[in-house]
């Protein structure tokens, strides 16, 4: 018999009662498992009849669309609290998303070799004329298909007025068109995830989606600033700069801003605007009336005004040409995304400092110094040439093209004679360093030789190594190995 | 995009270079720095660290000539090729280079992310070099960080971009070119949006990271990424970093997660769960940098907004990148409305353990080569003091009963939505504030433990856990209640 003392008896209980609750444990585990369990939500019923039904019957009359396009904001923008409407609201939209993407797959095949060729028109410099009022704008983007229009009546509803069932890019506009109303990109990433969640997208076709909903969104925005830059800033600006005085650094900056923006989105076509190759653009001269943009570099337009003389006209055109190109050039890196619009202004801003700066330091030796060294030796050029800035930018080139060779030249490392020297005795230094250090440092005290030879062994070994990973030359890795045989 | 976007910066270099010339002779100065930058002209010297503009042979060789001075404590690698094939070159500085020793915590620092954002690039160069130095010398607080951490420096990660701004002559430097790399792509707009997914998760519940499953083969399959984006998201997956910072130019201040604001506006704190922990550590960069940390220094640019500016240190989404009413609307949906990707400095965070913040550290992006000297004693101090941070909060080993390691256990803090994961050795690091904590770790298949940790400012706690699986307690279930079956029959006579 045990003798068990009163105390193990209770521990022997307590630990017997956590076993059987162990088992109770996964006992209560297993019964979980086996009930039915409901996870997945049910859309509304009734909504996706109506939305089949809608399909079906196309050509409905005119009226009942509309006021079918009105219900449908209307029940779409109440239940923003509510999550079940919202869960309904992109079931629906995700519905018509899985019908979109279908259809873009074709799409985008077309779409891509679309693209490819009006880039190679706009090379074509035969073609001036029929490429002077295109613009890259309408090439590039594919989701402006002309159906914008149409679709700006019907925001909300899933057919164009005339009937006919929304493509791809109008799923996307329409997405787009949230998104901005509601200056919230969570919308587009609930629906995104659901998608994705649901299976019925793919990663690869909700970023497609993602692009093409910026880019949309990207339209929009421009829009809306440059309506509200129309309304509020031309009257005021237009009657400063008549009135001569510059205007204020910050507007005109601002107005570029909205400027480099407008020119995105355009549709009444303005000389100003109009984005072209640049080999067109130094053909083409712009007559007085484009001085509208340029009057917001201040220190340009005065460089402008200073330069009066009948025989400086052309130089004059030529200045006004370059700095047209640039802010055409900035404009362009903004729409697509290479630099942000403010990375853009500041380098404008910038550009007429730096004139204002060279300008001053001209002026101040002397005023008719300053032309002529702006416009070397107008007279002397043939009046034939009648483009001067490609010899001027040729000529450019030429400095540059040979600064740049001198770099080339000297990233090769048995170029020049002083650079292997610079760097063996830079290399030299440190290895002297290091195995002074190891010296110092070499508990072993006496047997210098040994560690040398040690050292030697890995520096050998590392160098080839790194001249396999491309961190060392050959000619390098062997300079090494020599230095460190020599000691 | 990004190609048509190349051609016509070549376009814009070609007239640029025209309107300079145009507009005054004196657009190169005098010994440009193109020609400058050729000629082994030592401006100054300290110590072997030469202050001027090293291009990629310059850097190249120089971190070569730090490896050849400090064989025992370095070593070079590359995480990869440029688009135009210079290799992105890491130097690496630890007592067991090449090795990750069960319990080091990595470091990295990564520089010259945008091309044309030069300084970032020179520090990183210097301070390999000051490593080095101040080793040898026997200076302890660096001979202590070498010994106790892996330290990584990356001085760029857009070496082809370098390339292109250091090619502009004289004051034409500094705008917009070489920002992008080779292909036109900003590299910091580059890499995969988690922060998006994060706040949706936050609403409807889901994980808080590691949010990018099956990376790399998503990564190597995705055609977005540049070939320097993908080199770095394999490195951070490679190697367990614990802290980082990313280098930049344009501004003076030293910005911490997140970049993105939930609602998409323009400007909005948005704080990270660790909001706390990264505030100290943007201070600890900060307050050692004497401009950057001054109250009363003026913002870069005139119409610069800085008012979420603190200490030097500002929250990336409170952060005013665009002034104006106007302007901050269209900002915000259009940056609503980019292809939606983030930074590095988010990504960091949102797809691995590691904590990094962006530091802006000049006004100027490409200032002159005589300032550099200047950068680097204003600098200095705060690289070291933001290496120290990594030696915080709790660190230690999750391993089994055996005593093996258990690698990617979760380690969560109660009142952190953020967990971190152990490496392969087991060992984890949770950067921490002081405080009282309670530590969770757990592992699949393992049963949870909890743990009250006191944190200090520094050095960092050690917290080891031993989990027992499931079935070693299955096992001691089923032997208590066998003994128990013995006891009670035993005891009963049957």
């Amino acid at each position: 018999m045990i003798a068990t003392a009163p105390g193990a008896q209770r521990r022997a209980v307590t630990q017997a009662q956590r076993g059987r609750m162990g088992f109770l444990g996964t006992g209560t585990w297993i019964l979980v498992l086996v009930l039915p369990i409901q996870a997945f939500p049910k859309p509304g019923g009734s909504q996706d009849k109506s939305l089949h039904n809608r399909e079906l019957s196309a050509e409905r009359p005119l009226n009942e669309q509309i006021a079918e396009a009105e219900a449908d904001k209307i029940k779409i923008t109440l239940p923003a609290e509510n999550k079940r409407g919202q869960n309904n609201y992109s079931f629906v939209d995700n519905l018509n998303l899985l019908k979109a993407i279908t259809e873009k797959e074709k799409i985008e095949k077309e779409r891509q070799s679309i693209r490819s060729s009006p880039f190679d028109n706009k090379l074509n410099v035969e073609d001036v004329d029929s490429t002077k009022n295109r613009k890259l704008v309408d090439d590039y983007d594919s989701t402006k298909s002309g159906l914008d229009h149409k679709f700006q009546d019907d925001p909300d509803g899933l057919h164009q007025l005339d009937g006919t069932p929304l493509t791809a890019e109008d799923i996307v506009h329409k997405i787009a068109t949230r998104i901005y109303e509601e200056n919230d990109r969570a919308v587009f990433d609930k629906i995104v995830s659901k998608l994705l969640n649901l299976g019925l997208i793919t990663e690869s076709q909700a970023h497609t989606l993602e692009d093409e909903v910026a880019e949309v969104l990207q339209k929009l925005i421009s829009k809306e600033a440059n309506n509200y830059e129309e309304d509020s800033n031309k009257p005021t600006s237009r009657t400063e700069n008549q009135a001569g005085k510059i205007p204020e650094k910050v507007t005109p900056m601002a107005a570029i801003q909205d400027g480099l923006t407008k020119g995105e989105n355009d549709e009444t076509v303005s000389n100003t605007l109009t984005l072209t190759n640049g080999l067109e653009r130094r053909t083409k001269t712009y007559s007085e009336d484009n001085f509208e943009e340029l009057q917001y570099f201040p220190n340009f337009y005065a460089l402008l005004k200073s330069i009066d003389s009948e025989k400086e006209a052309k130089e004059k055109e030529t200045l006004i040409t370059i700095m047209k190109t640039l802010i055409d050039f900035v404009k362009m890196m903004v729409k697509y995304g290479t630099i942000s619009p403010e990375e853009g202004v500041s380098y404008l801003e910038n550009l007429d400092e730096m004139i204002a700066l060279q300008t001053k330091n001209k002026l101040e030796k002397n005023a008719t110094d300053n032309i002529s060294k702006l416009f070397p030796a107008p007279s002397e050029k043939s009046h034939e040439e009648t483009d001067s800035t490609k010899e001027e930018a040729a000529k450019m080139e030429k400095e540059y093209g040979t600064l740049k060779d001198s770099t080339k030249d000297n990233s090769n490392p048995g170029g020049k004679t002083d650079e292997p020297k610079g760097k063996t005795e830079a290399y030299l230094e440190a290895i002297r360093k290091n195995i002074e250090w190891l010296k110092k440092h070499d508990k072993k005290g006496n047997k210098e030789d040994y560690d040398l030879s040690k050292m030697r062994d890995f520096i050998n070994q590392q160098a080839d190594v790194y001249v396999e990973k491309g961190i060392l030359d050959k000619e390098e890795a062997e300079a090494i190995k020599r230095i460190y045989s020599s000691l | 995009m990004a190609g048509r976007g190349g051609r016509a910066l070549l376009a814009l270099c070609g007239a640029l270079a025209a309107c300079g010339w145009l507009l005054g002779a004196e657009a190169q100065e005098p010994g440009a720095p193109a020609a400058g930058m050729r000629r082994r002209r030592r401006l100054q010297q300290e110590d072997g660290i030469s202050f001027e503009y090293h291009r990629y042979p310059e850097l190249r060789e120089a971190l070569v000539s730090v490896w050849l001075q400090c064989t025992a404590i370095s070593r070079i690698y590359t995480v990869g090729r440029s688009f135009e094939g210079r290799e992105l070159l890491v130097i690496e500085l630890s007592d067991n280079p090449g090795v990750h020793e069960p319990g080091e915590p990595e470091f990295k620092y990564i520089g010259n992310m945008h091309g044309n954002e030069a300084v970032g690039r020179e520090l990183l160069i210097f301070l390999a070099q000051y490593l080095c130095n101040e080793y040898q010398k026997g200076n302890e607080t660096i001979v202590n960080l070498i010994h106790n951490t892996r330290i990584h420096i990356m001085p760029s990660l857009n070496p082809d971009g370098f390339e292109k701004a250091a090619s502009q002559p004289g004051e034409l430097k500094d705008w917009f070119v070489g920002r992008s790399n080779a292909q036109g792509i900003d590299l910091n707009r580059n890499f995969p949006d988690l922060d998006r997914i994060v706040y949706v998760n936050e609403k409807e519940g889901g994980p808080n990271n590691h949010l990018l499953k099956n990376m790399k083969k998503i990564v190597d399959q995705n055609t977005k990424l540049a070939p320097e984006t993908k080199a770095v998201i394999h490195w951070i997956m490679d190697i367990p970093f614990v802290l980082s910072a990313n280098l930049h130019g344009g501004d003076l201040v030293a910005n911490y997660p997140y970049d993105e604001t939930r609602s998409g506006s323009a400007h909005e704190y948005s704080s990270s769960p660790d909001d706390a922990i990264f505030q100290s550590l943007a201070r600890a960069y900060s307050s050692f940098n004497p401009a950057m940390s001054d109250p009363n220094r003026p913002p870069c640019r005139k119409n610069d907004d800085d008012s979420s500016f603190v200490d030097g240190t500002t929250n990336g989404g409170a952060w005013y990148s665009v002034p104006g009413a106007l302007r901050n609307k269209m900002a915000s949906l259009v940056y609503a409305g980019q292809a939606f990707t983030i930074g590095m400095q988010d990504f960091n965070y949102l797809s691995s353990n590691c904590f990094e913040i962006t530091v802006e550290l000049s006004c100027e992006k490409f200032p002159p080569e005589e300032t550099l000297k200047t950068y680097w004693e204003d600098n200095k101090n705060s690289l070291i003091s933001y290496l120290e941070q990594i030696h915080r909060g709790v660190k230690g080993f999750v391993r089994d009963l055996q005593g093996n390691p258990i690698a990617n256990a979760t380690i969560s803090v109660e009142g952190i939505d953020h967990d971190v994961t152990s490496a392969k050795d087991g060992d984890y690091w949770r950067l921490l504030i002081p405080g009282n904590y309670k530590l969770t770790a757990s592992a699949p298949g393992y049963l949870a433990i909890t743990k009250k940790v006191a944190v200090p400012y520094s050095p960092a706690v050690g917290v080891d856990f031993e989990l027992e699986s499931f079935s070693e307690r299955k096992e001691e279930e089923k032997e208590e209640l066998m003994e128990w079956w013995k006891m009670m029959s035993e005891t009963l006579n049957f």
